[in-house]
């Protein structure tokens, strides 16, 4: 993490001194971009980088946006410690329900918070491996009758002393009373009760559809105490996004290309299931790719040329 | 810590204060290693004479590379080696010419890099709002990026001329908190604490 964020801040370093060459740019307002970015791109805990649970904070901390997703997480790991601090009192202990459910569009971060869920509840001490096996429908649901059971056991075999993420999980109960998919919850279910020492189980998809499944479910919404909302990314965040992205890659946007971006965002943003981060890194990669067919036909590029995103790069990028 | 980076506006006295230091320090001639902005590297011996005869000037941006020289301090009962870096001189607005402007960036990548800045200031000019020398914002910017780092001074130059002592006063008000040097680059004053100072961040 620390080494990316090294990178990162580099790239970023990189382009200020471009942008001062080409007098776009004037020493005093270079050193204080210098100073912002020094601050902003290294997480607090990326000082003392040592144990993997301060890697996974800083890495959550790292996200772009997120902050109610931040702060629910900082919750439960400090609601973890402190019951296993009351635990080894021998104080009264809630017992952990750790089950949760993830509510939000596509490319919000459901599943990137997932992963880093499942180190920090491994170094908490919570799960004994903390990987993260993503399943969907297709996974859980079989096609006659015993299938689904099978199936559904097989996941939750792989996902034992980890976290169990289906996504779009209203799909389960999308068939009505006589779709198998009714089997695959119970079998989950089940497995909660089974396991609830070593399995986490993360039910992901829309809001609304999640909001509706849940309520077509009664039983479900007391097995899962933790219910977190993914909202969109602002226009902003979504820019910061593309210019991290591209930083990690020794890219950057020219301020044409960022105005480009920002006008396909907005275009998008308007629609329902946008995609969010992943539009945007479809985008970029779209741009990337441009940007190398139209650097081609020149015969010595510059150092400046090889890392500039420019407007024309980005014509397009929505249907991409 | 052993890269000592001397940083400040134009004409503020840097090259003359890295070289008057070497000398302070018993050498009479340097080994001063050129990085241009366009990445060549080239090595020059001059005498200290020479050398201020050549690389100190009275037109701006005379300083259009980093100059280094490396330094042997006594620390215990041994030395240690630095490097002095003298570098382009900063100023406020952009400048025309590009190749000053390459070599303002190049100042900027260096100070990212540097573990122990000393940023030089026309103490005799910190009053004078027309001064080209006079306090800009490139000075508070340096002042608060330097102060994340382990090691920063200000070191308040031309204390011998006039207005030199108001100014040092104004100074102190301006960029608080800083340690402070007041020094005379060309008479060669307040070197010794300035030496005490890099001695003490070398140990």
């Amino acid at each position: 993490m620390v080494k990316r964020v090294e990178r990162i801040k580099y790239a970023q370093l990189d382009r200020i001194g471009v942008l001062v060459e080409k007098g776009e740019l004037t020493p005093p307002a270079a050193l204080a971009s210098i100073r912002k970015s020094s601050e902003s791109l290294i997480p607090p805990t990326a000082t003392n980088p040592g144990s993997p649970l301060e890697k996974a904070l800083a890495q959550l901390d790292g996200l772009v946006g997120l902050t109610e997703v931040k702060q629910l997480v900082h919750e439960i790991k400090a609601f973890i410690e402190i019951q296993q601090k009351r635990a080894r009192e021998g104080l009264a202990n809630e017992p952990l329900a750790l089950h949760q459910i993830f509510k939000g569009n596509p490319g919000t971060g459901k599943t990137t918070v997932a992963r880093i869920l499942g180190v920090i509840f491994k170094e908490l001490g919570v799960l004994s491996k903390g990987h993260l096996v993503e399943v969907e429908r297709a996974d859980l649901v079989g096609e006659y009758i015993g299938h689904t059971a099978q199936k559904t056991r097989e996941q939750i075999r792989k996902a034992l002393g980890g976290i169990l993420f289906v996504d779009e999980a209203y799909s389960l109960a999308r068939g009505g009373e006589k779709d198998f998919g009714k089997e695959s919850i119970d079998c989950l279910v089940k497995a909660m009760e089974d396991h609830r020492d070593d399995l986490i189980l993360i039910l992901a998809g829309y809001r609304e559809e999640m909001e509706y499944f849940l309520q077509a479910n009664p039983g479900l919404r007391s097995r899962f105490p933790i219910r977190i909302d993914f909202p969109d990314y602002s226009l902003e965040e979504l820019l910061e996004i593309a210019q991290v992205f591209l930083a990690e890659r020794d890219y950057y946007l020219t301020p044409g290309a960022r105005e480009e971006l920002a006008r396909q965002l907005l275009v998008t943003q308007s629609l329902r299931h946008s995609g969010n981060a992943r539009l945007v890194r479809n985008i970029i990669e779209r741009a990337m790719r441009r940007q190398a067919v139209r650097l081609s036909t020149q015969p010595n590029p510059s150092r400046d040329q090889l890392m500039a995103i420019e407007r024309v790069d980005l014509e397009g990028g929505v249907a991409a | 810590m052993r890269d000592c980076l001397i940083v400040g506006k134009t004409h503020a006295g840097k090259t003359l204060f890295v070289l008057n230091f070497a000398q302070y320090l018993g050498l009479d001639n340097v080994d001063l290693i050129f990085k241009y902005p366009n990445g060549l590297i080239e090595k020059k011996t001059y005498s200290i004479a020479k050398a201020r005869r050549e690389l100190v000037g009275p037109i701006p941006h005379t300083t259009r590379a980093l100059q280094t020289v490396s330094i042997d301090l006594p620390v215990g009962k041994g030395v240690k080696r630095c490097f002095l870096t003298d570098t382009s001189g900063l100023i406020d607005h952009i400048h025309s010419d590009v190749e000053v402007r390459r070599a303002i960036a190049q100042t900027l990548g260096a100070i990212r890099e540097a573990d122990l800045i000393l940023h030089l200031v026309d103490a005799a000019a910190v009053g004078v709002s027309d001064a080209p020398t006079a306090l800009g914002e490139v000075d508070y910017q340096v002042a608060q990026i330097a102060q994340m780092r382990g090691g920063y001074a200000i070191l308040a130059n031309k204390m011998d001329l006039p207005g030199a002592v108001s100014g040092l006063a104004k100074l102190k008000l301006e960029l608080p908190g800083h340690r402070l040097f007041p020094i005379s680059a060309l008479y060669k004053r307040g070197f010794r604490e300035v030496k005490s100072y890099v001695q003490h961040l070398l140990c």
